[in-house]
């Protein structure tokens, strides 16, 4: 069974606007799906439709088979939800909110606290685990949120810009706990992110969105070679001959596109014969970004 | 479940406890109106002339059965069956509100209801839970104001006339049924304006009108128009009741994911 599913979501909030229009997805148990787009993509209101907060205007979503505007408590029961407005208790210290969580999903205190230490201890709050939330940093509440979403151990992760207001080192911290997640435990993770080289680092799969739309979605390589498969060459070269088309970057740097890797040795000897002195060479693959402006650039 | 339901009663009673301003305001109301007023008429009666036009006025609109021939006694009275009752229906509202706007609108404005709403449990689940932690903390706080309030009065009447007082079946009405009745239309006041009020202030305000008719009541005690008796007492608080149950019904219907968030 797949873990979520959109069939042709779309949502228009009261004054008229679309905030997602006829998305058409599936997510398999174990996947780490990126979901990409600037702000006002329609991310975070394609995770409130999966979660049942809001209910779809035309279009259904499922997760595992739950649709999510009907039985929206079950589909809680399934999933752990981080939003950047998600707040938890101040006057609680951390680890009385994680208990407090655990025993809203039904864990009794013992169970609940045990979970909550080891969850903070991967995400290093161990130290901070009595400490009032008022006193937390915003990265530090971001971290509490993961472990709160993760306190009932869920089969479904939403995450909505988990990593905005980290540090480079947590935000690495946290990737590699979601991928151990979906490695190591099956759980299914939907992450909405614009850090599009973040995403780069731990999805399998992506989607990406603009105005509500998504524009492309699949693997990283299926995306490569559906819509942008120049391999970018950075060349640093004295006396490059003129009649090479390439992109002047710098002084003596030169960028030019291929179609293909085989084309470097080609290249080189092209250079070296024309009286080029070749410094250095290295070729590119498109990342994210590349795909992601292409795709942005045909469509306008 | 209920294990889950009784976490969420626990916590709200706790944020409120935990926050210093919110449980001052809490305490303030009951210690002025249990220990300062009434205190206040013992000494009046105790140490002004009884003989006073006035209070033999007020003192005739007790009824018969009631009077005897020691006035401070019958003036005691009057206080502590006809007036003092009046106050056990501005507590709970008074409690009821701080408690109910802290943990619904206090929580939307902190964004911690959001977080409450991914749980496992349904919008009408967890809207009981919160409607119960502010009905108990208003009945716990009425319980308590009737405690210290009697153990005040008769110490404050021995030392100064060596007699106890007894109150009458009036206060049984009135803490069973009429203070947990206005609590709960209190609540449900405030319940109904949190979905679409944006600050705690806000919320209150549609609970303040609640307290108007109250304030009548009790003006219409102390002028003497209106001597409330244990029947009407006991209408009053049916009527209450019922109004509060169709409140709380219809109040609960309305709220749905999308409003509460906006």
């Amino acid at each position: 069974m797949n873990a979520v599913t959109m069939n042709s979501l779309s949502k228009i909030y009261d004054g008229g606007k679309k905030a997602v229009d006829s998305v058409s997805l599936s997510l398999s148990q174990g996947e780490v799906f990126g979901f990409l787009g600037p702000n006002g993509a329609g991310k975070t209101t394609t995770v409130k439709l999966l979660i049942g907060m809001l209910s779809p205007t035309e279009g259904n979503a499922g997760v595992f088979g739950i649709e999510p505007s009907k039985n929206p408590e079950k589909v809680h029961a399934l999933s752990g939800v981080v939003t950047e407005h998600a707040q938890m208790y101040d006057n609680l210290t951390g680890l009385q909110n994680l208990i407090f969580y655990g025993s809203v999903f039904g864990l009794g205190e013992a169970e609940s606290k045990r979970r909550g230490m080891e969850l903070l201890r991967q995400l290093e709050l161990s130290d901070a685990a009595d400490t009032k939330l008022a006193a937390y940093s915003t990265g530090m509440r971001q971290r509490l949120s993961l472990a709160r979403a993760l306190i009932h151990q869920p089969q479904v992760l939403f995450l909505d810009e988990p990593t905005s207001g980290l540090d480079p080192e947590s935000a690495q911290n946290v990737h590699s706990m979601i991928r151990r997640l979906a490695a190591e435990k099956g759980i299914t993770v939907f992450l909405c992110t614009h850090q599009l080289r973040y995403a780069q680092e731990i999805c399998t799969r992506y989607g990406l969105m603009a105005e509500g739309r998504l524009l492309a979605e699949g693997t990283l390589d299926a995306l490569r070679s559906r819509i942008c498969s120049d391999i970018k060459v950075k060349l640093q070269v004295r006396n490059m001959p003129a009649d090479l088309t390439c992109c002047r970057i710098g002084d003596m740097t030169y960028e030019l596109p291929i179609k293909s890797e085989e084309e470097i040795p080609q290249l080189v000897n092209r250079i070296a014969g024309a009286g080029g002195q070749i410094y250095h060479i290295s070729s590119e693959l498109p990342s994210l970004e590349d795909i992601y402006f292409t795709l942005t650039e045909k469509k306008e | 479940m209920k294990n889950q339901i009784l976490a969420i009663i626990k916590k709200d009673i706790r944020s409120i406890t935990s926050n210093h301003r919110m449980f001052v305001t809490l305490l303030i109301v009951p210690i002025v109106l249990t220990v300062l007023v009434p205190t206040m008429f013992i000494l009046i009666m105790r140490f002004s002339p009884t003989e006073s036009a006035d209070f033999q006025k007020l003192l005739a609109l007790l009824p018969s059965a009631e009077q005897n021939e020691n006035t401070f006694k019958n003036m005691l009275r009057l206080v502590l069956n006809y007036m003092l009752p009046a106050f056990f229906m501005l507590i709970p509202i008074m409690a009821a509100s701080v408690m109910a706007a802290c943990s619904f609108v206090g929580e939307k404005e902190k964004r911690t209801l959001e977080t409450l709403l991914y749980s496992p449990l349904s919008l009408k689940q967890i809207f009981r839970a919160k409607v119960l932690a502010a009905f108990l903390l208003s009945m716990l706080v009425s319980a308590i104001s009737f405690i210290v309030m009697l153990l005040v009065l008769e110490t404050e009447t021995w030392l100064f006339a060596g007699f106890f007082l007894l109150p009458d079946i009036k206060w049984l009405l009135v803490l069973l049924l009429v203070s947990p009745a206005v609590s709960l239309i209190a609540i449900t006041l405030i319940v109904k304006a949190s979905a679409k009020a944006q600050s705690v202030e806000d919320a209150q305000q549609g609970a303040v009108f609640l307290i108007l008719p109250i304030i009548m009541l009790l003006a219409g005690q102390f002028s003497g128009v209106l001597l409330i008796n244990a029947w009407v007492l006991l209408a009053l608080g049916i009527v209450c009741a019922l109004l509060a149950v169709l409140l709380l019904k219809q109040s609960m219907s309305n709220f749905k994911y999308e409003t509460l968030l906006k």
